[in-house]
């Protein structure tokens, strides 16, 4: 090696001053990431439940998933949820530019969305009730319902939280915080589509079918 | 996972949000709700044929919004959310499929004169 290439040592940095592991924002959103995975296993045991409480005995001679449920009805709260997850999409490509309007109406637009998606939710359970369908009728119609609205309790306070980060985007604006904040929630809503497609493929239509 | 900037805009789980992938992650999954709503109301095919349709129907739109929404590839960013979900699944089956399992061949052992087993 010349003396050309040998670093100088009055100048040579001998560590580096910045860390190359995981940043803030990416160590939290991988803890978010595993806590929703655990969340999915919530689900699965629901799914379970559901599962070995679907048999036509398991409904004591009342009604089924097949007297009570209308599919094109649950469709149209699969299209607001779907059309919520992509509102909240479009809000966070905004986030991208720095463009806060931008987030903003992605945000709106996503709550708007989750209110109708809950509102049609507890308008069928309503009407279940007075059909004579609830928790108490049998442990089908148990399992049904508490799946289905442990799905709507998560809907419930992903509406809540984005009226939060609504609020702290407009008092603290895009920090490491905030932004953070808003990539879990983008997890977390995006996750309620995914869970919903269980939720309307194996319990809503296969119980109509079957 | 390391970058060297402390604007929290140019971090890449905020750069990797692209409008194109949710919509496209959208389109798929609502035509293929759609598809599957439409087949199950009209009784299109036999019960087991139709339960085969709309599972092939549910995973396609699973694996879109996974891809599309999640954004779960194998880039550098995101291989350990991707490792973390791979691991994830087979709890996720085992514990839905083994629970129904063993109380199919309860019933079946126990309940044979219910009407409407199957």
């Amino acid at each position: 090696m010349s003396a050309h290439d040998s670093p100088d040592p009055s100048k040579a940095v001998l560590w580096d001053t910045h860390y190359h592991g995981h940043d803030v924002i990416s160590t939290r959103s991988f803890g978010y990431f595993l806590y929703l995975l655990s969340d999915g296993m919530l689900f699965a045991t629901l799914f379970a439940a559901y599962g070995v409480l679907s048999y036509s005995h398991s409904y004591f001679n009342g009604q089924t998933p097949a007297d009570f449920v209308h599919p094109w009805y649950t469709f149209t709260q699969t299209v607001a949820l779907f059309l919520s997850v992509l509102a909240y999409g479009m809000g966070m490509s905004a986030v991208k530019k720095g463009n806060k309007a931008g987030l903003m109406n992605g945000l709106i637009a996503a709550f708007v969305l989750g209110v109708i998606f809950l509102g049609l939710d507890i308008h069928d359970m309503m009407d279940l009730a007075a059909h004579g369908v609830t928790v108490q009728t049998s442990g089908g119609a148990s399992a049904f319902i508490v799946l289905t609205q442990v799905h709507a309790a998560h809907i419930f306070f992903g509406l809540l939280w984005i009226l939060v980060m609504m609020a702290q985007v407009a008092a603290k604006g895009f920090t490491t915080d905030t932004v953070g904040r808003l990539l879990s929630l983008r997890m977390f809503w995006h996750l309620q589509a995914i869970i919903w497609v269980f939720v309307f493929v194996f319990v809503y239509l296969w119980g109509y079918m079957s | 996972m390391s970058h060297g900037h402390d604007n929290p805009i140019l971090h890449p789980e905020v750069q990797m949000s692209s409008t194109r992938g949710y919509f496209t992650g959208f389109l798929i999954s609502l035509v293929l709700m759609a598809a599957a709503t439409a087949m199950v109301s009209s009784h299109a095919f036999p019960p087991f044929g139709l339960l085969m349709v709309i599972t092939i129907c549910a995973a396609i739109a699973i694996i879109a919004q996974i891809y599309f929404l999640l954004h779960i590839d194998v880039s550098e960013h995101n291989i350990w959310n991707t490792v973390s979900l791979v691991l994830f699944i087979p709890l996720f089956i085992f514990t839905i499929g083994l629970t129904w399992w063993m109380f199919s061949q309860l019933y079946l052992r126990t309940m044979p004169m219910m009407p409407g087993m199957h």
